[in-house]
């Protein structure tokens, strides 16, 4: 096999931090190659660097066994590199054909041959495994539908070298199984795939070699059948891995949260979003809810906040809150860490201390009568920022400054803040590296021993396993199981996820 | 695209019948005059290329409030060229002198990255004093009217559809078969032969022109690379970029062809309206041109329409105030067809408001029995407002209108 690309002691610092020293990595044609490490690590820099987005202030690139210099992506795509944005780079308004030849489009004398685009696309997406409706609007399709489109672009631009940046990040289990089916096909058409993540159950499974890099330096090359994730994340960490866990029983006999035959309808009358959830929660008690995506964990969530209508009845320390509003559930303890913390739990282009205030605007220690207490409201922020590790300049950086893990812990610390005696947790550790992951977890441990009731929502079934004190299975809006964690493993959840059991 | 113009004659059809039976009804004959249809395309002209000139700079991406100035340069530069050198000059000179209007428009928010409406706000403010100033500067006692008006400017030939609409081809005198038949008074067939004489018939060469703008801005921005290109740096910016696509240089060709347009929207009304230029000669058509466009939801058929409602509003208040007057009963018409449309789609609180409105234009239609002045001249704009706020659509503009881009976007 030959090598397609291949980097030598590329370095390159910016102002006050030294981004990539000395990282080296060679990619075989017809491989899928990882790149690996925690967030912030440098595998970002090393992608642009390799696609044309910046340049290398010291180190070699080789394509093809020729020395390169690519001054703009242009002359990346030009040596038949192509990158599959982690955001996509997609105009939601036009249709996919539009999208795949815009830059290179077919000509029929003035105008765009649209019917020529179109049998290439067409035949491409079938070569590739990439079937898509190539005149629906882009702004129509799934997120895995879009990718698949970011995929057609580059291919359609001649590429032979891909690059994925973080391609699962936004997508659901199903649609990641798609990608890799499409991933291995591209690989038996010849192409070197680089495949950057941080989730290395995935990169194992669809990657022949993997590159380790920490702290800006590569660490490790490895081949993925010889090593295991545990291997690769102390390799990414350089230590021992913290572990989702909880010690004991600490459940109380009251009962915090108590739903009975809840249910959320449809509109148009078709499958109830959630049929008759009933369960109860103690204090001191963590329940874990599985489920593939889009099985109803969501509305869940929302009908415990009171941010959607349902039937039944949720009681909360047993008294009914039905009638409650989302603002009144929350003042009388129930906390919320939502599944997505850039859209809903967030304000990205404010200060911290002014996300500080969300979800606790009512009263103190935020309000002082009408007026804001701006003075309790930095001293408060701060001790967020220290008791979580949270690490920013201030209270007055932007949310959007902070790295995924420290918005992540920023929140938690919010929620804990008012020690609620219930936390909503919608996949707490979701997207945060290792060292914040842990963190998180450790919070969630001391609450649950001072007697908080947790109701935690996951996809990632090792922590589920490890932080719940009963598991229930959700499938099609319908808890389906009840598993001890104790006694089970993450095969046998993700089966009975999938209710193939 | 067949369908759509299926359905588009539809409507057209429809909407004369209804004409047809108001004017029976009401007695207002210049409803659907040859007079009225040939005045209310005169007067959409400029409202088109004003439209298609903001559609052309919204598509790629920079918020164009900046082409009433642009117009307003035109219409300028139109008068005082076409009097000296021939009103065909004199629309080149137009469209070049919005193109200019729009330079520095593209320079300010493209370049600098001013906000798209200060930059365009200033662009309207700076031009009227601008050609005000070129004016006085120019202006020669006797051969003007005075610094606020040019002298004439030759008048441009008309243009007829042979046999249909009349006119002369070679020394051969072409029958009029539409005005005769808008003479005889049959119900519908009448109206609709008049309407089509007057939309057909004496048109200028620059309203051809100007309508053939309508499926050439379609063509261009819809069917070429160009276009393509051109929608895709008003959509997703760092997206064309990450393709190769020079972003730039899109949004400058957007922002100068649209002030091609408006300039030549100026012009229009300086040599063909009218026949010289005067101050205030464009009057708010510029922003009108912009309802226009959101009427039509940023595609060149739906800113026809726009235009054209526009129009006729204003050519029936310039003409005949008794079929304004009549013209609320059309409201009434239209606003009732909206609540069926409403309750079938059960929307029902909509359905009930725009029912209540629609009873209130009722009980003023039968309660006076002539329309104040003042209001007669507000019609169009009243009309504008009304169908925008009731006829609900899903306005889709381009995703990145009016939002600063820098290359390097991608980093």
């Amino acid at each position: 096999m030959s090598v397609a690309v291949e980097l030598r002691h590329i370095s390159k610092r910016f102002p006050g931090v030294i981004a990539n020293k000395d990282v080296s990595m060679s990619v075989e044609t017809g491989t899928v190659h990882a790149l690996v490490g925690e967030n912030g690590a440098g595998k970002s820099t090393v992608m642009k660097i390799l696609y044309g987005m910046q340049r290398p202030d010291s180190g070699e690139i080789l394509v093809n066994g020729t020395t390169v210099h690519f001054k703009n992506p242009n002359d990346a795509i030009e040596a038949s590199i192509g990158m599959v944005h982690q955001h996509f780079m997609l105009a939601d308004n036009f249709t996919v054909l539009e999208n795949v030849i815009l830059g290179s489009e077919p000509q029929h004398g003035i105008t765009i041959d649209f019917a020529a685009a179109r049998t290439k696309v067409v035949e491409m997406a079938a070569q590739y495994g990439l079937e898509i409706d190539p005149d629906v609007l882009v702004e129509e399709l799934g997120v895995g539908q879009r990718q698949r489109v970011e995929i057609l672009k580059v291919l359609y631009r001649g590429a032979r070298i891909l690059i994925f940046d973080e391609p699962t990040a936004v997508l659901v289990p199903q649609e990641v199984d798609d990608l890799f089916n499409a991933l291995k096909g591209l690989r038996a058409q010849g192409m070197a795939i680089i495949f950057i993540s941080h989730k290395l159950d995935e990169v194992l499974r669809v990657a022949d070699d993997v590159t380790v890099i920490r702290a800006g330096s590569t660490v490790a090359e490895v081949k993925s059948k010889d090593v295991t994730a545990r291997q690769l994340a102390e390799l990414m960490v350089g230590s021992e891995l913290p572990q989702p866990s909880t010690h004991g029983d600490t459940r109380r006999p009251e009962i915090t949260l108590a739903l009975k035959d809840v249910s959320i309808p449809t509109k148009s009358g078709s499958r109830d979003l959630i049929s008759h959830v009933t369960f109860n929660l103690h204090a001191g008690e963590v329940v874990g809810i599985a489920g593939v995506e889009g099985n109803g964990q969501a509305e869940l969530v929302e009908a415990i906040m009171g941010l959607r209508d349902y039937t039944g009845v949720i009681e909360f320390s047993a008294a009914n809150i039905n009638d409650l509003s989302v603002a009144h559930r929350r003042d009388l303890g129930i906390g919320l860490i939502p599944e997505d913390r850039q859209r809903q739990a967030m304000m990205m282009e404010s200060p911290l201390w002014e996300n500080r205030i969300l979800g606790h605007q009512r009263g103190k220690p935020v309000m002082n009568g009408f007026v804001l207490d701006m003075k309790t409201i930095m001293t408060d922020t701060k001790s967020i920022m220290e008791e979580f590790d949270v690490r920013a300049p201030g209270p007055q950086t932007l949310a959007a400054a902070l790295s995924g893990g420290n918005q992540q812990k920023f929140i938690v610390g919010r929620e804990m803040s008012k020690a609620p005696s219930l936390l909503v947790a919608s996949h707490p550790t979701r997207g945060v590296d290792v060292g914040a992951q842990g963190a998180i977890w450790e919070e969630l441990r001391r609450a649950r021993e001072k007697g908080m009731a947790i109701v935690l929502i996951s996809a990632d079934l090792e922590e589920l396993i490890g932080m719940s004190d009963r598991l229930l299975v959700m499938l099609r809006g319908v808890v389906t199981a009840e598993l001890d964690p104790a006694k089970t493993t993450p095969e046998q959840l993700g089966s009975a996820m999938t209710g193939a059991s | 695209m067949k369908t759509k113009a299926v359905k588009f004659l539809r409507y057209a059809t429809i909407l004369v019948f209804v004409l047809a039976i108001i004017r029976q009804i009401t007695g207002a004959s210049d409803l659907t005059s040859v007079g009225t249809a040939s005045a209310a395309l005169l007067l959409s002209v400029p409202i088109v290329l004003a439209g298609l000139g903001g559609l052309f700079s919204e598509r790629s991406g920079v918020v164009n409030i900046g082409l009433e100035g642009m117009m307003v340069m035109g219409a300028w530069a139109g008068g005082m060229i076409g009097t000296k050198h021939g009103p065909w000059l004199g629309l080149l000179a137009a469209i070049v002198f919005g193109a200019v209007g729009a330079l520095v428009h593209a320079i300010a928010t493209i370049t600098f990255g001013v906000d798209h409406v200060v930059s365009g706000v200033a662009i309207n403010i700076i031009a009227m004093g601008l050609v005000r100033y070129l004016s006085t500067l120019l202006y020669k006692a006797g051969t003007w009217q005075g610094p606020s008006q040019s002298p004439d400017v030759n008048s441009i030939g008309t243009n007829s559809l042979p046999v249909l609409s009349g006119g002369n081809y070679f020394g051969w005198k072409s029958p009029d078969l539409l005005a005769s038949l808008a003479e005889k008074h049959w119900f519908f067939i009448s109206d609709l032969a008049a309407i089509l004489r007057g939309i057909t018939g004496d048109l200028s060469y620059v309203t051809v022109l100007a309508i053939a703008m309508v499926p050439l801005s379609l063509f261009v921005l819809w069917k070429t690379a160009f276009g393509l290109r051109l929608r895709s740096a008003g959509e997703a910016p760092i997206a064309a970029e990450s393709l190769g696509v020079n972003v730039y240089a899109m949004k400058y060709a957007g922002v100068l062809i649209s002030g091609g347009l408006a300039g030549l929207g100026g012009g229009f009304l300086a040599i063909v309206a009218a026949n010289h230029y005067q101050e205030n000669q464009v009057a708010g058509r510029g922003y009108i041109g912009l309802a226009a466009l959101l009427f039509g939801n940023y595609r060149p058929g739906g800113i026809m329409m726009g235009a054209g409602l526009f129009g006729f509003a204003d050519a029936l208040q310039l003409r005949d105030s008794a079929s304004v007057h009549a013209l609320i009963l059309l409201i009434v018409v239209v606003l009732a067809a909206l609540v069926v449309r409403d309750i079938r789609k059960g929307k029902i609180v909509k359905a009930a408001l725009t029912f209540a409105f629609a009873g209130l234009s009722l009980w003023y239609f039968m309660a006076v029995k002539e329309l104040p002045g003042q209001l007669v001249t507000m019609t169009p704009y009243i009309a504008t407002l009304l169908i925008m706020s009731l006829a609900s659509q899903r306005l889709r503009m381009p995703a990145a209108d009016g939002i600063p881009y820098r290359r390097g976007g991608l980093r």
